[in-house]
């Protein structure tokens, strides 16, 4: 068949309500009191950040809590520069693994507090290895981002 | 014929609205269950199947790496299937082919839904195509009702009767699912309930229509050899049937619906069923809507065309009849999409090797199960027994 | 396995930034295409897999729209949603059970209709973690490759020849999407995405279809001189949460260890005389070849500067232009076997490498490469 195809402009937007579980609602509940809280498997003896209600290697239920340091270790990082529906914040800005200290996962979230309109001067402070630590929002409400992204430590 | 497939082991959430829970930890509840009841462990498991209606339905897009951890999938094989209404049944088949392939001898199959997570009849919506269909056919119960209509109107049945009959099965469906510990909706209703409950799309009740609800199903299933080395007493997969048809609703007849038809003679041939009115004990026939159970009955063969109300009123296909259909309550009662055709094969599993409790089947030693997706596109069937 | 099962033809579409046609017509053309190769009648189909996500076509239950135009229409089928390569997995083992002779598997998307990558992988992160924080695809590659950089040392400079090279590749390729000469400094001038991830180090999406056909042996014989034979097939899952994850070291390599283990592969760098992988972005080719035993890790890099990967090296990676060529997301995977069976066949035309008689192809989704497969193919 020839001739003209035209397109049919639409869009998909449909509202969610996602539950969260026990483990993950305490996680949050404790975000914030400032508190990032792991759970301990009992099997394996891990603490898994972000806290969770088994353990994805050994298949066993976890009760055990167990606070975590609010510093870690950079695992690795990037920077963001490019855009995209739905991303939640504005670019540029940078992501990391934080391995942080009495976790034996890590956790992606944001690492700030650096300026970067000077990136030699922001990657000398961001490396793979360097310390980082949480850095709180003022208002908390109970969500991943209470913890407002993860500040390199001298 | 490939390598003889068993069914070693099911299990299933009780189904509802589970804010009490995530997506993964929902399915961790369906996996460890599963794997209760065959005394396995994920480091048994060699690959994994799963599945759900469309993502769009919980938000996340490939929702089987989100619940990657809940199945124990972790570094195993694992696939994604997904076929609209029919995802169940798909996934079982998979399973089955799997093992079936002699590339496995243990898989773990899992169905899953949180429907109350997003909005369901919104995402089913957008099953329609965008430019034809979806103006129009947007919402399943429409579709159901045109069919029905048509089915009717076909074979001249009354009104009167075909409303009654459907209310019957209604009534037979919550009946059930009073004795199904896993079931959604468990309230004891009257005939004359169905028949004053409100029209959501003529002739169809709210009561002639499935919930929406959160749930998931897994299976864990064996080849032959993984049997006899365990020792286990299973139920077997003797028959697997898919078929699928046209994607426009107009374009395909669905009253002696091909789909429905050759799924089911596909499976009763490799079972080497003849008569299926004799030779099945029990079925999990996929019934979101009361009318549209008994279009399936004749397409399977379970009557002739037009006479699937007589199976009705003459309690064939009640509990104590002589082909019991639903006894877990059915879809009617109980809907995670992409758990629900999973459940039936582990419901007619629990039914031919006496382990559906309060809702067995006496005797039961042969069982179908069934599925339907898309608009009114998809119909799998899988035959099992409690003997090779 | 006592079965054996057999590539009998393939068809592509001319992928592109934007096809024309209608998802319908487009499927209806690869297979009509292939059923006219091959003469054969879409009643001697034994079943259909296809793969195509909701996500990637904005329509639920995708497989439902195109059913009947895959020639599937009163048969037997299955959807792998997310991975062409997962699909055509699955339509070998329904050939293995016995159950069916032949099986035809197809997969398209068409990025052009749909959100960008960006977002729909956006949408594969966790609501509650993952996706306030923004990870999304090509995130998390920026992530891998800077913790590879981090411990192998390597450089922006040999990122921009695995793009060099497939771009290169790619301009022998009538079905690719893109192609052409370019410079490493052109590379290197494109602008930053993800540190060290330049905009031409990550192959934009595009639009496109693949239909193969697989027959059990005696069948494949009858169809066609050059049967190119499923050898081995692995595929493998990571964790669900990134922070658990080795991120260089996955579920790549056991899912390659497994596929190795059912075709008798001892040793990947001198029995596999070509591949085709998905290269999500240029380092993650330099990783995947790792992964997939063609030299140690950290090693990747070498292979390309050696030009053991070129076109005409010992062991040519993506002489298709791979993704770089054309990316249509779900389709991919299964456009690599394809391109790998041409080149068995001795049909790749003017991109044919010589002396192949084994190859690799590979498929990837989810973040940081979760769950991939590899197959392997002999003549």
């Amino acid at each position: 068949m020839s001739g003209e195809s035209r397109i049919l402009e639409g869009y998909v937007s449909l509202p969610y309500k996602w539950a969260m579980g026990a483990a993950t609602t305490r996680f949050f509940e404790e975000l914030k009191n400032k508190k990032i809280m792991g759970t301990k498997c009992p099997k394996c003896n891990r603490v898994l950040i972000p806290a969770r209600s088994f353990c994805s290697h050994c298949f066993e239920k976890i009760d055990e809590w167990k606070e975590v340091s609010q510093e870690g270790t950079l695992r690795t990082w990037c920077t963001v520069n490019f855009s995209y529906e739905g991303q939640p914040k504005e670019p540029p800005y940078i992501l990391g693994i934080i391995d942080l200290d009495g976790a034996d996962v890590g956790l992606p979230h944001f690492v700030g507090g650096v300026d970067l309109d000077d990136f030699e001067e922001a990657a000398k402070k961001v490396h793979i290895g360097g310390r980082v630590r949480a850095v709180w929002k003022e208002n908390r409400t109970g969500n991943i981002l209470d913890i407002d992204y993860f500040q390199p430590v001298e | 014929m490939g390598h003889a497939v068993a069914i070693i082991g099911t299990g299933q959430t009780h189904c509802g609205k589970r804010t009490d829970v995530s997506y993964p930890e929902l399915i961790y509840e369906a996996v460890s269950r599963a794997f209760e009841d065959s005394g396995l462990s994920p480091d048994d498991i060699e690959a994994v199947v799963s599945g759900s209606m469309p993502p769009a339905m919980e938000g996340v897009n490939n929702p089987h790496l989100y619940w990657a951890d809940a199945m124990g999938a972790g570094g195993k094989p694992l696939i994604r299937i997904a076929t609209c209404g029919s995802t169940g049944i798909s996934l079982a088949h998979a399973g089955f082919y799997h093992v079936s392939s002699g590339l496995f001898d243990l898989v773990l199959v899992v169905g899953a839904e949180k429907m109350y997570e997003g909005n369901p009849q919104g995402v089913m919506a957008t099953v329609a195509d965008p430019f034809f269909q979806r103006p129009f056919l947007a919402g399943a119960p429409g579709i159901f009702a045109l069919q029905s209509n048509e089915w009717a109107h076909r074979y001249g049945l009354e009104e009167k009767r075909v409303r009654m009959a459907a209310a019957e099965l209604s009534v037979r469906n919550h009946t059930d699912a009073l004795d199904n510990p896993y079931a959604h909706i468990k309230v004891k209703i009257a005939v004359e309930d169905v028949l004053k409950s409100r029209v959501i799309a003529y002739p169809v009740r709210i009561l002639d229509v499935c919930p929406a609800s959160d749930g998931a199903c897994a299976v864990i299933m064996a080849s032959e050899r993984m049997v006899r080395k365990m020792g286990a007493k299973p139920a077997w997969i003797r028959g697997v049937g898919y078929c699928g048809e046209e994607a426009f609703f107009g374009e395909g007849d669905k009253v002696v619906w091909q789909a429905a038809i050759n799924a089911a003679k596909t499976a009763y041939k490799q079972a080497g069923i003849t008569d299926p009115r004799k030779e099945i004990d029990v079925a999990e026939v996929y019934n979101p809507f009361t009318f549209q159970e008994m279009l399936f009955y004749e397409c399977f063969g379970f009557c002739d065309f037009g006479q699937a109300c007589e199976l009705v009123e003459k309690g064939v296909v009640m509990r104590g009849g002589d082909l019991p259909c639903d006894p877990s309550g059915g879809v009617l009662c109980t809907n995670p999409i992409g758990a629900t055709g999973l459940q039936r094969a582990a419901e007619i599993a629990l039914q031919v090797t006496n382990k559906a409790g309060d809702h067995q089947i006496p005797g039961a030693s042969t069982g179908l199960t069934h599925a339907m997706g898309g608009l009114d596109q998809f119909n799998g069937i899988m035959i099992i027994s409690n003997s090779l | 396995m006592g079965k054996r099962v057999a590539i009998v033809d393939t068809v592509q579409t001319e992928h592109g930034d934007k096809l024309e046609d209608n998802i319908r017509e487009i499927m209806f053309g690869v297979v009509r295409q292939l059923l006219d190769r091959v003469g054969i009648e879409k009643s001697e189909i034994g079943t259909m897999v296809s793969a195509s996500s909701d996500y990637w076509e904005g329509i639920s239950c995708s497989n439902a729209y195109y059913y009947d135009a895959a020639g599937a229409n009163l048969k037997s089928g299955s959807n792998a949603e997310e991975d062409s390569g997962l699909a055509f997995i699955y339509g070998f083992m329904r050939i293995l059970s016995g159950d069916y002779k032949t099986a035809l598997v197809i997969s398209i998307t068409k990025c052009s209709e749909t959100p960008s990558a960006a977002t729909l992988t956006h949408m594969s992160a966790d609501p509650f973690f993952h996706r306030p924080v923004g990870l999304n695809e090509t995130v998390v590659a920026g992530l891998q490759a800077r913790e590879y950089m981090n411990r192998y040392g390597i450089t922006e400079e040999d990122l921009a020849m695995v793009v060099v090279k497939n771009l290169g590749n790619a301009q022998k390729n009538p079905y690719a999407h893109r192609g052409g000469q370019l410079s490493e400094e052109e590379v290197l001038a494109s602008s930053m995405m993800v540190y060290p991830l330049r905009e031409m180090d990550i192959p934009s999406t595009s639009d496109g279809a693949c239909a193969v056909l697989l027959a059990e042996e005696k069948i494949a014989r009858d169809l066609t001189d050059t049967p190119i034979f499923v050898e081995g097939v692995g595929w493998g899952t990571d964790h669900s949460f990134l922070g658990d994850r080795n991120l260089l070291n996955g579920s790549l390599p056991k899912a390659a260890e497994r596929a190795y283990q059912m075709a008798g592969v001892k040793d990947p760098s001198n029995e596999i005389d070509m591949a085709e992988i998905c290269d999500i972005t240029s380092f993650h080719e330099i990783l995947w070849m790792e992964q997939l035993g063609f030299c140690p890790p950290g090693k990747g890099a070498d292979l390309v500067k050696d030009g053991v990967t070129a076109m005409h090296g010992k062991l040519p990676v993506n002489p298709s232009g791979g993704l770089f060529g054309a990316n249509p997301y779900v389709a991919r995977g299964l456009i690599r076997i394809a391109e790998a069976a041409m080149q068995l066949k001795g049909e790749a035309g003017d991109r044919q490498v010589l002396d192949v008689s084994r190859a690799v192809a590979q498929s990837v989704h989810g973040l940081g490469g979760q769950l991939h497969s590899v197959i392997i193919l002999g003549t």
